[in-house]
């Protein structure tokens, strides 16, 4: 399937690490939406055609493990791979997102997992 | 009983006998005087009897002398007659006085003039007769003369009869008399010692009763006595603090088993040496002899405890912690006869207050972890993601522009990693620190962690405002007094474990969720306490959160109080004053829990050139 159909929403409230994520998966292919907080990103969601989002776990105001819940609960089918800060997130977390990756793994780690998931490789 | 009743008892078996024998005394006199009046009545009786019979002889005299004359007319024969003639009346009078009866002397009388008639009727004539040489022997007369003088003797008869019967009356009474005495002095030398010896029996059985009851009493005290001292001694001996007790000249008496392990003495070897040689204390931090507590009693007279740590010197040369009080022994004239030391090893205490102290070193760091973790984490991803696309085809528009974000981002990273450093990186000596750079980097290092909890930080952070100090100490302050701003304003933590990492429900972010930082200089002058103050910086932290309620507005400072539950380790303001008292500086806290104007103030105040007072640490 061409990449070009797949359409990413990327969470972040960190403007430069989203700007440049942004430019990376548009580099690779993908058509990408991007959101500075949850709300906004819920609301994206909901509006657009989502493949599958790409959400930053520490995030103010709303954590991108209660993003990811209302997700499923709207398109339970979309996948979702959480980026987090931290190597260890709570565990309730994986129970709304089908892969998480740590920041800093680097771009072809990202890229990769993305692909996978868009493969229905690690489709719940 | 006590000794006055006992000298009751002692006046009263003395006395009690004495008057008992002085009333029989006295009852056997007044006896012994009626028997001496019998026995005179009985005298007078026989002295009666005697004249009885001399007047017999007296008459008998007269008559004879008569007839002789009668007989021979010679007128030597009438010398007896006229002997007893002349003494007739007199022995008659004698008898006469010796009793004064009516009866008697009725007969006395009689006697007298039966005597009388006699002499004048028949004797007289009949000398005349004679003298003239008449006649006498005519029979009648003569007759007439015996009948007179049988008369005569009948009544002096009569008389001796009437006195015998007398005497023997008055005999018969006395022998009543002696008998009735002897019968009386028996019956009360019984009666009285019956007396003397029941009522002295009485007595000394209450004497002996009491001996043997204070006996008792004297039996049961000395058992307490020993009891309780067998208490304190064991009591003494199993307690967990050294006491050791001296005389008034600073002599060791007794040492218990904790007081002999601490200093390394044994109780015999340190007996009546002066306390000085066996408990030798040096100050903690001057390291100079400290005076010990006995001496300080002694000079003070009062019970002394000392509030900073000092170091004993043992026996072997090793060194402890010990916290000591003295108090002294009074008698009951209150005058200074002993004294008690006490004190305990607090070398653990000190050991684990180091400890605690690094931890929560270690803990504002920990604290602050996922921050730093996230601070880094972010800029190195972006970074890593820039060098992939400049790793591509990238026009080099664009990799200029991408290396221009990624220098932004590690420039970045450098920062909060200097600022995490300088929590650690401790000056040897204090420093002059630029409180705005401080405040600054400390905001930067805490932002994520205020972001999470919807803080927003108002600072007023005016430039060049120093002072001197150990900056990573003041980092973990004011880190500790923000962290508290931001999370009493803040988050609502009831459902959350960590405001980083929250399990489940959602933060309530509060609008005037605002917590303000500010510093001003404040000159040299007089503080609210009336207490003179140097020039200085007060930076103060505003929150408008619930409030701290009063009840527990005096607990803050105290090392393991917190109110974060288990995310807390009661440390962070109990440091906090450490390090400011260390600084020469002051910590206030202002609270309302007012509905409407609730919120914390924390002002902290930092002398520009304070005197580093480190005994504190």
């Amino acid at each position: 399937m061409p990449p070009q159909q797949h359409t990413i929403l990327c969470v972040d409230d960190e403007p430069v690490g989203l700007h440049v994520r942004r430019m990376l998966l548009e580099r690779a292919g993908y058509r990408v939406f991007t959101a500075l907080d949850g709300p906004s990103g819920l609301e994206v969601f909901a509006r657009e055609s989502i493949t599958a989002v790409v959400l930053d776990f520490s995030m103010p105001g709303m954590t991108g493990g209660e993003v990811a819940c209302s997700m499923r609960a709207v398109k339970p089918d979309v996948p979702i791979l959480m980026l987090s800060a931290y190597t260890s997130l709570p565990p309730e977390v994986y129970n709304f997102v089908d892969l998480s990756m740590t920041k800093g793994e680097g771009a072809p780690a990202l890229l990769k997992k993305l692909g996978s998931l868009l493969n229905g490789d690690a489709s719940h | 009983m006590n000794s006055s009743n006992f000298d009751q008892i002692l006046r009263q078996v003395f006395f009690v006998p004495l008057l008992a024998v002085l009333l029989g005394a006295a009852a056997l006199a007044w006896q012994m005087n009626q028997a001496y009046r019998t026995v005179a009545h009985i005298e007078a009786a026989d002295e009666t009897i005697t004249r009885t019979e001399t007047l017999e002889a007296l008459v008998i005299n007269q008559e004879t002398g008569l007839r002789g004359y009668q007989t021979t007319s010679d007128p030597q024969f009438l010398a007896p007659y006229n002997d007893a003639a002349r003494q007739f009346p007199i022995q008659l009078d004698q008898l006469r006085a010796a009793d004064s009866t009516p009866r008697y002397k009725a007969a006395v009388n009689d006697l007298q003039a039966s005597h009388d008639a006699w002499e004048e009727g028949f004797a007289e004539p009949l000398i005349a007769s004679i003298q003239a040489g008449a006649q006498t022997s005519d029979v009648d007369l003569n007759l007439l003369g015996k009948r007179q003088m049988d008369g005569i003797r009948q009544r002096i008869a009569a008389l001796a009869v009437t006195a015998r019967r007398q005497r023997d009356e008055y005999i018969r009474r006395w022998r009543g008399q002696v008998r009735l005495m002897l019968f009386a002095l028996v019956g009360f030398a019984v009666a009285i010692g019956l007396v003397i010896g029941l009522y002295t029996r009485r007595q000394l059985q209450e004497v002996s009763g009491a001996f043997r009851q204070s006996h008792n009493i004297l039996r049961i005290r000395a058992e307490q006595a020993f009891r309780s001292e067998q208490k304190l001694r064991t009591t003494l001996q199993s307690i967990g603090d050294g006491v050791v007790t001296c005389d008034a000249e600073s002599r060791i008496e007794t040492m218990n088993d904790v007081a002999q392990q601490l200093t390394g003495w044994t109780a015999a070897e340190a007996r009546n040496r002066p306390l000085k040689e066996v408990f030798q204390v040096i100050g903690r931090t001057t390291r100079q002899p400290a005076e010990d507590p006995v001496s300080q009693v002694q000079r003070l007279n009062r019970v002394v405890n000392f509030a900073d740590p000092t170091i004993l010197l043992r026996k072997d040369g090793t060194e402890i912690f010990i916290d000591d009080s003295g108090s002294p022994i009074r008698d009951k004239q209150g005058k200074l006869i002993g004294v008690v030391l006490v004190f305990r090893d607090i070398t653990m205490a000190i050991k684990s207050q180091e400890a605690l102290l690094a931890n929560e070193k270690l803990a504002v760091a920990g604290r602050l972890a996922a921050t730093i973790s996230h601070e880094i984490h972010n800029p190195l991803d972006s970074v890593s993601n820039l060098l992939f696309l400049m790793d591509g085809q990238s026009s080099p528009e664009e990799t200029a522009q991408f290396l221009v974000l990624a220098r932004q981002e590690i420039a970045r990273v450098t920062q909060i990693s200097r600022a995490m450093l300088s929590l650690y990186r401790e000056a040897k000596s204090p420093v002059a620190i630029d409180l705005k750079e401080m405040l600054d980097s400390i905001l930067l290092l805490m932002d994520r962690r205020f972001a999470a909890l919807g803080v927003t930080i108002v600072s007023e952070l005016p430039e060049g405002l120093v002072v001197h100090g150990f900056p990573a100490e003041l980092r973990q302050v004011f880190t500790n007094l923000l962290t508290n701003a931001a999370e009493a304003s803040g988050a609502k933590f009831s459902v959350s474990s960590s405001p980083d990492a929250p399990t489940t429900g959602s933060f309530t972010v509060q609008p005037e969720a605002v917590v303000r930082l500010t510093a001003k200089p404040c000159p040299a002058g007089i503080d609210a306490a009336g207490l003179r103050r140097e020039a200085g910086v007060i930076v103060s932290i505003q929150d408008r959160g619930h409030g701290i309620p009063d009840e527990i507005l005096g607990e803050l400072f105290k090392p393991f109080f917190t109110t974060k539950g288990e995310r807390g380790t009661g440390l962070g303001l109990w440091v906090s004053r450490g390090i400011m008292t260390k600084h020469g500086g002051a910590i206030d806290l202002v609270s309302s829990t007012d509905p409407v104007h609730h919120g914390t103030a924390v002002s902290v105040f930092l002398a520009e050139n304070p005197t580093i007072n480190t005994a504190g640490d």
